[in-house]
């Protein structure tokens, strides 16, 4: 959905455990949860939502590995073939001196490479401005989203009518 | 992650673990293997049988204090995750005295001149008449002596023990006693405070003494932070195993993947942290090319190359790769295969500190006033410094020219260049009688503490 084209309904939460009753009954009733937006992050949500775990250590895992190779092979071409030295009285290709360098390496592509990574998929960035539902999110509110596009009124009243029964703070209707 | 749950499992769990007649069996069977493996070896090799002694005692009765350090930390930290388990921790702290005492038997051995272990402990060490006379060790026997070793041991595992028991009596009185201002809680915290900065400093110079003295002429700074971070790990992969067998047994269902997911970050984490360790010290030792420390290299890597790169394959290679990712540390199968390597590996890691430079002291033992082996490697290591330009591996082709200082008593012998059956028999006595000592202990108290503070965060510990 393009940006400022999504019709969401949300309601709002005070309490993380009221907020997973209602994430728990929805799922019963077989609604469409858009998204949930908490402040923190809440032990037990993802299972209930049916999220599949984040892939995000195992492109770790690539950017790590990608760093320990080069900074290894980059050390051994300078120190064997581009500009070789002797050190200390060590043959060129000196493992052991090479080990903390690629070490380093190895955790600076893993920790920039799963940031970057990170912005992307969550669309965020540097000048990158987000819509958000409601500011008080991210401090002290529970947010259950449901997306509306294209429902009739009727639907409308009945998502409305759910999270009253939920115990619900807030019902607002935003379009992001 | 249900909080239910967890209520549901404290509720339906059994309170007291009860070992049973057939463990009892099992267990001392075991421990019958282990002291007829040592009879054996004793009239084999009384230096092989020394040396797995040393080994072995000195593992397990590190692993005991760590399990008092790290309960002290944990609770100083305001940890709470491990509170559901923390009685196996400290079963296994209560063993400090028994270790105190198989630590007798290596100091009766010192006195008695029954073994030799170390070789500072040689008559006329420091004397320059004498044909022992080593300057170098010479200068050493104000902290490498036999009054030293006996009192700093006695001493020292003395006052552990201390803390341990305090520790273990306050925890027990929580469960009868306590109360909702946890003032034994606040006892227990202050006995903590004192113990860890102790045990942190005294844990070092018992390690210096015990195992790192073998090689008497060689050391280095970093070695306590080595052999501890070797015990913790191999402590971690014992409690993990226990768990996991206990919880086959249908004890602590309140134990779930969560503490065990735990335990096996803390695994993982303390491999590589030893892995920074192992590498360190060769590194710098390497670097600094001095030949009174590369001969500890030296002698290590070309004549123990097994010995050497199996230790590092076991606990570094083989633990990181497995423990990676995230599922692994969450399936007994798994996570319970890795700790068995771990295990072993570390009590490998011991067998690689102890038995190379334990070897050569008894051959110098042996031939009297033959102590121009180390002289001789010493001087092969000078030659390699000199010999800028050359490969530090070249070294050992130096020493080899230089005399014949590496080769003898370096040749292939079991139980020494390898563990060897009688060994890895002793390994398991040991182990069943350090087992045997936990269930028992365990057995008399609650499997999970009752006033604790933080046992509702334990139960519901979610990672």
């Amino acid at each position: 959905m393009k940006k400022g084209h999504t019709e969401v309904l949300y309601g709002l939460y005070n309490d993380e455990e009221i907020l997973l009753d209602a994430v728990r009954q929805a799922k019963k009733e077989h609604l469409d949860i858009m998204d949930v937006f908490t402040p923190f992050p809440i032990h037990g949500l993802d299972p209930i939502l049916g999220l599949a775990e984040s892939r995000l250590h195992q492109a770790g895992f690539v950017y790590g590995a990608t760093g320990t190779c080069t900074a290894f092979l980059f050390m051994t071409w300078v120190f064997t073939r581009d500009w070789p030295i002797i050190f200390g009285g060590k043959p060129y290709w000196s493992v052991p001196a090479f080990i903390p360098i690629t070490f380093e390496l190895t955790v600076l592509f893993a920790a920039i490479g799963m940031v970057v990574s990170f912005y992307i998929i969550c669309g965020l960035g540097p000048g990158v401005t987000n819509e958000v539902l409601d500011d008080r999110i991210t401090d002290d509110k529970f947010c259950l989203a449901f997306q509306t596009n294209g429902y009739s009124e009727d639907q409308i009243d009945k998502l409305k009518s759910f999270l009253t029964s939920t115990g619900v703070e807030e019902i607002g209707a935003k379009v992001i | 992650m249900n909080t239910d749950h967890a209520t549901i499992d404290h509720a339906e769990d059994i309170k007291h673990f009860v070992f049973e007649g057939k463990q009892k069996t099992t267990l001392l069977a075991f421990i019958v293997l282990g002291i007829l493996c040592m009879v054996g070896t004793f009239f084999i090799d009384s230096n092989r049988f020394w040396t797995n002694y040393l080994h072995n005692a000195v593992f397990f009765l590190g692993m005991s204090f760590v399990a008092t350090f790290v309960l002290s930390a944990f609770m100083l930290a305001y940890a709470g995750w491990h509170v559901v388990m923390k009685r196996v921790w400290e079963a296994f702290m209560l063993f400090l005295p028994v270790g105190l005492i198989m630590m007798l038997l290596v100091i009766v051995g010192l006195w008695m001149h029954g073994h030799h272990l170390y070789h500072w402990s040689m008559d006329g060490i420091a004397d320059p008449t004498s044909p022992n006379y080593d300057k170098i060790l010479a200068g050493k026997v104000p902290f490498l002596n036999k009054y030293w070793y006996t009192f700093g041991t006695l001493i020292i595992v003395g006052i552990w023990t201390f803390f341990a028991y305090r520790l273990r009596s306050l925890s027990l009185r929580e469960d009868e006693e306590g109360t909702t201002d946890y003032a034994l809680h606040q006892q227990m915290k202050k006995v903590a405070a004192i113990f860890l900065p102790i045990g942190a400093f005294t844990s070092a110079a018992l390690v210096w003494q015990w195992v790192m003295s073998i090689d008497g002429h060689w050391y280095s700074t970093l070695y306590a932070w080595y052999a501890t971070a070797s015990w913790f790990v191999a402590m971690l992969a014992l409690t993990i195993l226990i768990l996991i067998y206990l919880k086959s047994k249908g004890y602590y269902k309140a134990v779930t993947a969560e503490h065990l997911h735990d335990l096996g970050k803390y695994m993982f984490a303390f491999s590589v942290f030893w892995t920074y360790l192992w590498f360190s010290q060769f590194m710098l030792i390497w670097y600094g090319n001095n030949g009174e420390e590369t001969v500890y290299y030296n002698l290590r890597r070309h004549e123990y190359t097994i010995l050497y790169f199996g230790n590092l394959v076991l606990n570094f290679v083989l633990p990181f790769l497995i423990l990676m990712r995230n599922d692994t540390k969450r399936k007994y199968g798994t996570l319970g295969f890795t700790a068995v390597i771990v295990f072993f590996g570390h009590w490998w890691d011991y067998f690689y500190l102890i038995k190379p430079g334990a070897r050569l002291n008894a051959l110098h033992a042996h031939h009297g006033a033959g102590h121009g082996h180390e002289d001789a490697a010493h001087g092969a290591g000078e030659a390699a410094h000199g010999a800028a330009g050359h490969a530090a591996e070249h070294g050992a082709d130096l020493a080899h020219a230089a005399g014949h200082a590496v080769q003898e008593g370096t040749e292939f012998a079991m139980g020494f260049t390898i563990p060897g059956f009688l060994e890895i028999g002793t390994f398991l006595g040991f182990l069943a009688f350090f087992l045997y000592f936990v269930f028992n202990r365990m057995e008399k108290a609650a499997l999970m503490p009752k006033n604790d503070p933080y046992l509702a965060e334990s139960l519901h510990h979610h990672v």
